[in-house]
């Protein structure tokens, strides 16, 4: 567990016994609406790790690498973002890779679009996100975040 | 039947790792293997996030989360969402929780949209990360760029009018009361003592998991009736 983890249970811990020191009644009934919300959710959240890791094996960082490195910008840019929106790797393995693309005199557009897409558009965790705020809520953040992603890789490549 | 229905998602998941145990099976092993690390980060952070729900909802008043996060609450409201969002910790899933709560009682879609984003794209260990691997100045710009288009998202969320609709919330419970504010006039309690009682000055449902289907034409009909009467138009009768 990583410090930020930790630091997350004791904030969460100290506030959750303060509900319960000062509304027993009000607390049970919460919980009894929050466990209600996490079974909801938890046989999809499953199902997404599981399909986390099957898209891990069929899209290993090899071939986000041979994404990254191709020639025509445009296009590597748009199918890095497309990627990104797909997979779902740790930070700490896309920051090396995309790092050590950039060290080697690569654009940085493609590696931003794959970053930034990475972490705001979540192909995977889409059904889940239409579930709990509905479809069109899902849909447009995701459109607009892959858009920003796009804008935000070009702007880097001006302003870097 | 209804169950599998229900886990589509995981009935494909399962089908697909069986198929690939016949022909692939290197493949599915390390797919499972990849899996392990994002269970045990799911396992590590889903307790923390029911207590934060519990606490959000029991703590936070109501009149703070919409005065402080809700349609009026400006720069500063999406400053607070933008910060509560970035000192997270968590995959993005384990937002949805927390900002669906969050909203209940109040907080506007914009900001909505803003807790997410920041939650998943801004978190203070990954931008450590980012500096160390790319450098400060790639990070901070890019830092500096995400913060202003998410604030740009969740202007045209808000903007456009989109509304957040949950497919669980209309499938839940068939008859409620919105308890804050309910009058307390005991109508109800009268009129259907099977299905309304008063505690502590405000009606309830007896059996929440009560169903409009479970009651013949004529009671669901006197329900309406009585849902129709209550003074302060607090009884929900769904279906």
């Amino acid at each position: 567990m990583d410090i930020f983890t930790i630091g997350f249970w004791i904030v969460g811990g100290i506030l959750f016994i303060l509900s319960i020191i000062k509304e027993k009644e009000k607390s049970k009934e919460a919980m009894k609406k929050s466990r209600g919300m996490m079974k909801n959710m938890i046989g999809d959240i499953i199902g997404i790790i599981f399909m986390i890791g099957l898209i891990l094996t069929l899209i290993p960082p090899e071939t986000i690498e041979s994404v990254l490195g191709s020639e025509n910008l445009l296009l590597s840019s748009l199918v890095a973002a497309v990627v990104g929106s797909i997979t779902l790797i740790p930070a700490f393995v896309a920051f090396p890779l995309v790092g050590s693309f950039v060290d080697a005199g690569a654009s940085i557009v493609p590696g931003v679009a794959f970053l930034t897409t990475l972490t705001m558009v979540g192909m995977v965790t889409f059904p889940l996100e239409k579930k709990e705020f509905g479809t069109q809520f899902a849909v447009t953040r995701n459109v607009l975040s892959f858009g920003a992603a796009i804008s935000i890789a070009i702007l880097m490549g001006v302003i870097l | 039947m209804k169950r599998i229905l229900k886990n589509k998602l995981m009935v494909i998941i399962v089908m697909i790792y069986g198929v690939l145990m016949i022909f692939k099976s290197e493949m599915a092993y390390s797919a499972l293997g990849n899996s392990t690390y994002y269970l045990i980060e799911m396992a590590q952070i889903l307790p923390v996030i029911f207590m934060l729900t519990v606490a959000i909802d029991v703590l936070i008043p109501k009149e703070w989360i919409v005065k402080r996060l809700g349609n009026q609450s400006g720069m500063s409201g999406a400053a607070l969402a933008l910060a509560f969002g970035s000192l997270s910790a968590g995959p993005i899933y384990a937002a949805f929780p927390i900002a669906k709560t969050l909203h209940k009682k109040g907080a506007s879609v914009g900001n909505v949209v803003i807790i997410l984003s920041a939650w998943a794209v801004i978190k203070v260990p990954m931008l450590a990360n980012e500096a160390k691997f790319l450098g400060p100045d790639f990070m901070a710009v890019r830092w500096l760029l995400t913060v202003v288009f998410i604030f740009v998202i969740a202007l045209i969320m808000e903007k456009s009018h989109i509304k957040v609709k949950s497919e669980v919330e209309i499938t839940r419970e068939d008859v409620v009361i919105r308890q804050d504010y309910c009058v307390g006039c005991t109508a109800c309690a009268k009129a259907l003592p099977e299905i309304f009682m008063m505690k502590e000055g405000k009606a309830y449902v007896i059996n929440p998991d009560l169903k409009l289907t479970a009651l013949d034409d004529r009671k669901k009909e006197y329900l309406i009736t009585v849902a129709d009467k209550c003074p302060s138009k607090v009884i929900e009768v769904n279906g």
